[in-house]
């Protein structure tokens, strides 16, 4: 069942086109990794979808009703976000952070309920941070932060959970951490996510989880390519998009359990 | 936070400036024993006469009580603006003058000692220019729209320093044997003038700057996650945040028209609640307005007491509120900055 429809996007800042004509259908239950290389559009296009910045043509469908024309609130119920950064302001506790995913369900002039707050822990539970709910976010390392934010954006209660680059700043343990979360509540809620992302190794690796993953190549304001990683990601295409190299490698880990990963050889410099 | 600290800081919240109201109606050059003033309260309240000495009864009704009041408004209203345009602005360092209300009011006033004689005057003009001087900073906010916040405060730094200038610019004009020292000892910040009826007047906006932000403060959390969050997390930001600078211009603008520039409150009674009670603005809000209400009484009873002239509150309430800082800072360990 398709769960967002974006049709025939296009933004410019100014005169400068950053993207035209894009069209991309997501289902429930799939993960889309948008690739591309650094200054593409990526970030512009999740904005777009957010409804932080409006599209010049087309537009973006979730659940068959235009985002562009919700008020906040309602959007928020339906698009969860998961910044790529978080600026650190005041060191509220991780469960008052939790809490805040909540505002679409609050209105203005009240505070979140015993069952925002419940809903708040379950979500924080989920991800494994119940333990930290006292402490201040602030004071945490970068993968307890982002599973925080994850945290948040679950409190929201969304089908849809947007994703900028959720692993960037992160150390080898974490990133994985931060993927084996995101599958599972893939898996389990039946979520669906748009990640911007510079690793397709990413892509693989939801796809080897047997999630229903896509890969969306962003290559000079249009789509190169959209389809399952291993249809998409080849050799050839990774070098339209990045000019370098690779090797597209399978091995087996495990009786039957293949695994299948991209491996950079070298850029063209020479 | 568990429910006893929060029953404890909500007791606070609420009995702590009762107490410094009816500590500050006691002290003074004539001394009022406690259970005098309470005697003094009943009978006024139920409209009968006591027995006690009419000095008496004319220092506590009159004199101390309103003064008490006003204090309690002023130290609140410039603690909770403060506290609100922290999480709005995203900086624990700004204060409730940040768009410059208190340059636009300081500047009403000093045009007003120097254009008018009559001391009537000085209020409205505060006030106006006070509010001008917002919407100014918030005009100028509105000239390049990507990033909001940030010109907003940049809207505010110029017009800050532009009536800056025209305050200096009104001092150097000023006639200086009377208008002078007059528009010195204003700025310098004063409750001496309180009578009731300038509190029923200045009173108004206080009081409604200060219900406009409690009731959206929850929302200050949310907005304190910046616009792009706050927007996705399904907050109309545009919204909120006109509430809270219409309350918080309303607040400081009815502080600083009748007691002058009184700095310090607006950007430390905030710290101060942050490091009791933690961030959530749920309850942070509420015990700013309590602790700057206690905070400006009592440094107001010191300025009465110390000397026998009284000092200007701008000056005690840094004086006295530095060192207490330092000590909480290190008590707190800095509260978890």
């Amino acid at each position: 069942m398709t769960l967002v429809n974006i049709e025939k996007a296009a933004f410019s800042y100014g005169t400068e086109d950053v993207f035209s004509n894009l069209s991309l259908n997501i289902n429930k239950g799939e993960i889309c990794c948008l690739l591309g290389p650094n200054g593409c559009g990526k970030t512009t296009l999740l904005d777009c979808i957010l409804g932080t910045l409006q599209l010049k043509k087309g537009r973006v469908l979730i659940n068959r009703k235009e985002t562009a024309s919700m008020k906040p609130g309602k959007r928020a119920r339906q698009i969860a976000y998961v910044p790529q950064r978080h600026d650190h302001t005041f060191p509220y506790t991780v469960l008052e952070i939790a809490m805040m995913g909540r505002a679409a369900y609050i209105s203005m002039f009240s505070s979140p309920s015993d069952k925002d707050r419940k809903i708040a822990e379950e979500a924080l539970e989920r991800v494994g941070m119940t333990g930290f709910k006292d402490r201040p976010y602030t004071q945490l390392s970068g993968g307890e932060g982002q599973l925080v934010m994850i945290a948040r954006a679950l409190a929201q209660k969304t089908p849809l959970i947007i994703m900028d680059e959720p692993t960037a700043h992160l150390d080898f343990h974490n990133e994985l951490l931060i993927l084996e979360t995101m599958s599972d509540l893939v898996k389990d809620y039946g979520l669906s996510i748009i990640m911007a992302t510079h690793a397709p190794n990413h892509a693989f690796y939801f796809e080897n989880k047997g999630i229903n993953t896509s890969a969306a190549l962003m290559h000079k304001g249009c789509f190169l390519a959209h389809g399952s990683p291993h249809e998409v990601l080849c050799e050839e295409k990774i070098k339209t998009l990045y000019n370098i190299n690779t090797k597209i490698v399978s091995f087996e880990i495990d009786k039957g359990e293949t695994r299948t990963q991209i491996v950079p050889i070298g850029t063209n410099r020479f | 936070m568990d429910d006893i600290k929060k029953t404890i800081i909500w007791l606070i919240i609420l009995t702590a400036p009762v107490a410094c109201i009816l500590i500050s109606l006691c002290l003074g050059r004539y001394p009022v024993p406690l259970l005098e003033v309470i005697q003094i309260f009943w009978c006024k309240l139920t409209f009968n006469t006591c027995g006690l000495p009419e000095m008496h009864q004319i220092v506590v009704w009159d004199i101390r009580f309103p003064r008490a009041v006003l204090g309690a408004l002023v130290g609140g209203s410039l603690a909770i603006s403060g506290a609100a345009f922290q999480g709005l602005f995203k900086n624990p360092l700004v204060s409730s003058g940040i768009l410059g209300v208190s340059s636009g009011a300081g500047f009403g006033a000093a045009l007003a000692i120097l254009l008018f004689s009559s001391a009537l005057i000085i209020y409205p003009m505060a006030l106006f220019f006070g509010i001008l001087a917002v919407c100014l900073s918030y005009m100028i906010g509105r000239i390049y729209k990507t990033s909001p916040v940030i010109m907003l405060v940049l809207g505010g730094v110029i017009v800050s320093s532009v009536f800056s200038a025209l305050i200096s610019f009104a001092k150097y004009v000023a006639d200086p044997y009377e208008q002078l020292p007059t528009i010195v000892f204003w700025l310098m910040g004063s409750l001496a003038s309180a009578r009731i009826e300038d509190i029923a007047i200045a009173g108004i906006p206080m009081i409604l700057g200060m219900l406009g932000i409690l009731a959206v403060r929850w929302q200050v959390n949310v907005l304190s996650m910046g616009d792009k969050e706050a927007r996705t997390l399904g907050v109309n930001t545009r919204l909120i945040r006109g509430v809270i600078i219409v309350s918080a211009t309303l607040a400081t603008a009815g502080a600083v028209c009748i007691s002058g520039v009184i700095g310090w409150i607006g950007l430390v009674i905030p710290h101060i609640s942050r490091m009791l009670a933690g961030n959530d603005n749920k309850i942070l809000l509420p015990l700013s307005i309590s602790l700057g209400a206690c905070f400006l009484i009592l440094v107001d009873n010191l300025g009465r007491i110390l000397t026998g002239s009284e000092i200007p509150l701008g000056i005690l309430t840094a004086l006295v509120g530095g060192p207490f800082f330092v000590y909480l800072l290190k008590k707190t360990k800095g509260g978890g900055w």
